[in-house]
Order: C-alpha cells, then sequence, then structure tokens
C-alpha cells in the first residue's frame, strides 16, 4: 500500500471512531471502507467481521485490525488499532481524572446516574435486536438462555460458563446437524 | 510496581474472555475489579461504563477507566494496552491465514457455537449493570424510556443518554 493510503486509513477509522459514538460502529465502518472508498468488497467485510467477533477481545478493535492487515499487512493493521483506540483512550483519561478529582458533586453525580440508567436501556435494545437476529433456533436460543441464567443471576464464573457452554453448543451445532438443517441459524448479521 | 502488574495480568484476562463483544465480559469485570481487587466502587464501575460509552472507540475502553484509578495515568496506559494490544496481535496473526481457514468446517462450527454464548453473556452484562445502574424509581423511568425512544430507531444514542443525564439533574435539584 502507498503511503497515501495507509495516511487515509488512518483517517477513514479515526473519523469511524470518532462518527459512530454510541453504537453502531461497524455500520459506519462498513458504510466507510467499502461504501464510500471501495477498498474491501462486502463479502472480505463480512469474514472480517466474523473473524473479529469469533476471536476473544474487542470486536471492533478486532475488525478494524483485520480490515487494516487485509489493506496494508502489519503496518495497516498496528495503525487501525491506533486510530480506533487512542483518540478515545486519551478522552477516557482525561474524563476519568476529571470524575475522580472532583469526587463529583453531588448535581454531577445525579447527571451520571441518569445517562448510566439510559446506557442500560441502549443495552438492553442493543442485545434484545442482536438476539433476535442470531437465535432463530433452538439450539442457539437455549444455549443463550442458559448462558445468561448462569452468569447473570446466578452469578456463575464466566470461564467455567463459557468452558462447558462452548462444548454442548459445539455439540448441538456439529457439523452433521448442519447438513440436515436441524440447527439451521443464518440469521447473523451481515 | 506489582500493582502494574496485577492491572495488565487481569485485564489481559479479561481480554481473553471477550467473546461475541465487551458487554458480555461486564459480569466478569465487576467480579474481578469490584469484589476482587477493589480499584472501584459498584457506583464508579457503572459511571465509568456510562462514559466509556459516550467516549469515542471501543466500549472495552473501561479498562482505562479503571486502571486510572488504580495506579493513576501509567495504570490507565498499562490497562489499556493489556486489554488491546494481545488480542490484536491474535486478530492479525489470524487475519493472515483467515482465507485459508474460514473454509475449513470447524471455523463455521465454532461461529455456529459461539454465536449463541455471546448472546447470552451480552445479556448478562446487560443484568449485571442493569442492577446497579437502576436503582430508585427515576433510574427505572428512565431506562425504560431510554429503551423505548432508542427502539423507535429516529433519535441517536448519545443524544437520549445526554437528555437522561439532564432530567435526572434536574429531578433531583
Amino acid at each position: 500500500m502507498r503511503r497515501g493510503r495507509l495516511t487515509s486509513l488512518v483517517l477513514e477509522f479515526t473519523w469511524t471512531g470518532l462518527a459512530s459514538l454510541g453504537g453502531g460502529r461497524s455500520a459506519y465502518l462498513y458504510d466507510r471502507v467499502v461504501g464510500r472508498r471501495g477498498w474491501v468488497t462486502s463479502e472480505e467485510f463480512v469474514q472480517d467481521l466474523t473473524l473479529s467477533q469469533i476471536l476473544p477481545g474487542s470486536n471492533v478493535a478486532n475488525l478494524a485490525v483485520a480490515i487494516g492487515f487485509r489493506l496494508a499487512g502489519w503496518r495497516g493493521a498496528a495503525w487501525a488499532l491506533v486510530a480506533v483506540v487512542l483518540p478515545g483512550a486519551v478522552i477516557l483519561l482525561l474524563l476519568a481524572a476529571l470524575y475522580f478529582a472532583s469526587g463529583l458533586a453531588p448535581a454531577g453525580g445525579r447527571l451520571l446516574q441518569g445517562m448510566s440508567a439510559a446506557v442500560i436501556g441502549l443495552v438492553a435494545l442493543t442485545t434484545t435486536r442482536l438476539a433476535r437476529a442470531a437465535l432463530r433456533a433452538r439450539p442457539g436460543l437455549l444455549v443463550a438462555a442458559v448462558t445468561f441464567l448462569a452468569v447473570g443471576p446466578l452469578r456463575m464464573s464466566t470461564v467455567l460458563v463459557i468452558a462447558i457452554m462452548a462444548v454442548v453448543s459445539g455439540w448441538l451445532h456439529r457439523p452433521s446437524r448442519l447438513d440436515e438443517g436441524i440447527a439451521g441459524v443464518e440469521g447473523r448479521s451481515a | 510496581m506489582t500493582d502494574l502488574l496485577r492491572l495488565a495480568l487481569t485485564f489481559l484476562w479479561l481480554s481473553l474472555l471477550c467473546v461475541g463483544g465487551g458487554l458480555g465480559v461486564m459480569p466478569e469485570m465487576h467480579r474481578q475489579v469490584v469484589e476482587r481487587q477493589h480499584w472501584v466502587t459498584t457506583r464508579e464501575f457503572v459511571d465509568g461504563y456510562a462514559l466509556s460509552q459516550l467516549t469515542p472507540g471501543p466500549g472495552m475502553l473501561i479498562a482505562v477507566f479503571v486502571g486510572y484509578r488504580a495506579h493513576g495515568v501509567s495504570g490507565g496506559l498499562v490497562a489499556g494496552l493489556a486489554m488491546f494490544l494481545p488480542t490484536s496481535l491474535l486478530a492479525a496473526v489470524v487475519a493472515r491465514h483467515w482465507t485459508d481457514l474460514r473454509g475449513r468446517a470447524w471455523a463455521r462450527t465454532a461461529e455456529r457455537a459461539l454465536a449463541p454464548i455471546g448472546i447470552g453473556l451480552m445479556a448478562a452484562g446487560a443484568w449485571t449493570l442493569g442492577r446497579s445502574a437502576v436503582h430508585d424509581w427515576l433510574t427505572a423511568t428512565l431506562a425504560v424510556a431510554s429503551l423505548a425512544c432508542l427502539s423507535l430507531g429516529r433519535v441517536p444514542p448519545i443524544v437520549v443518554v445526554v437528555v437522561a443525564g439532564a432530567i435526572a439533574w434536574m429531578v433531583s435539584g
């Protein structure tokens, strides 16, 4: 990749990070790198999205790294990561300093409590939408429900639950069953 | 020094548990940073999550917030690096071979098997945060109103969140 393109890669990813405040980040990224720039095809984007979701870590960062790597190898991946993470990290560091320095006066505390409550609304909505899109078949629904109950209300260890459910879910979604179309989950959002 | 090391190990550990997005790791993060290490209180944890949602970039930047509380600026940096660097390296390595790997049956099985676990963990994360953030009639009303408002799909989330903050500030003022 030419130097000029590496610069515009950093600009696009930084812009995406800043513009996609409050959710829908991969949709923004799609709009920029597939729609406007035409750097990757839609199919390549979906491949990278899948990769970013099955690997551990932040989905946004993983997606940026995968697309950055596709565009410009290791340098592209490194710059893409810096571009999506660094601006927010600096801003949050400043906010944290402000938050802990003032101990937040009662009025500021109420402000944040209201914002946190609204974030819960957002989080609940996003989860519901994703669940509706991804959980069309019974095995998936069962796995999601048990995982939720175990980690949420029952407060079991996340590691333990992931380990057990990975085995259970892997078995429920094993290829032979997929071939028979029993688990026919095709609902992963593009 | 041991503080920084504990921060690094804790957030590295948490980053590896991020399956299908950051929200799902919130129950375990709460357990580690509030209950076990006492770096932040529950209140600070929830506020930090709200702030990280208002900040551009990945939601997992809450690591920086907690790290700052535990050990100042260097703590924030160490926690952020531990959260993002190792998993990003893994992503780059896998991305390099992904075209070959994704055709294999196991990759598709892994994707299908992990998706519902990720959703379940997300719901558990919403539950954990909700238990701390929704604690009186005002916060409950705001959470429900925000959900209703956002499901219409017309209003950007950041507007809803800021307006809710303003309402809470005025009502209790």
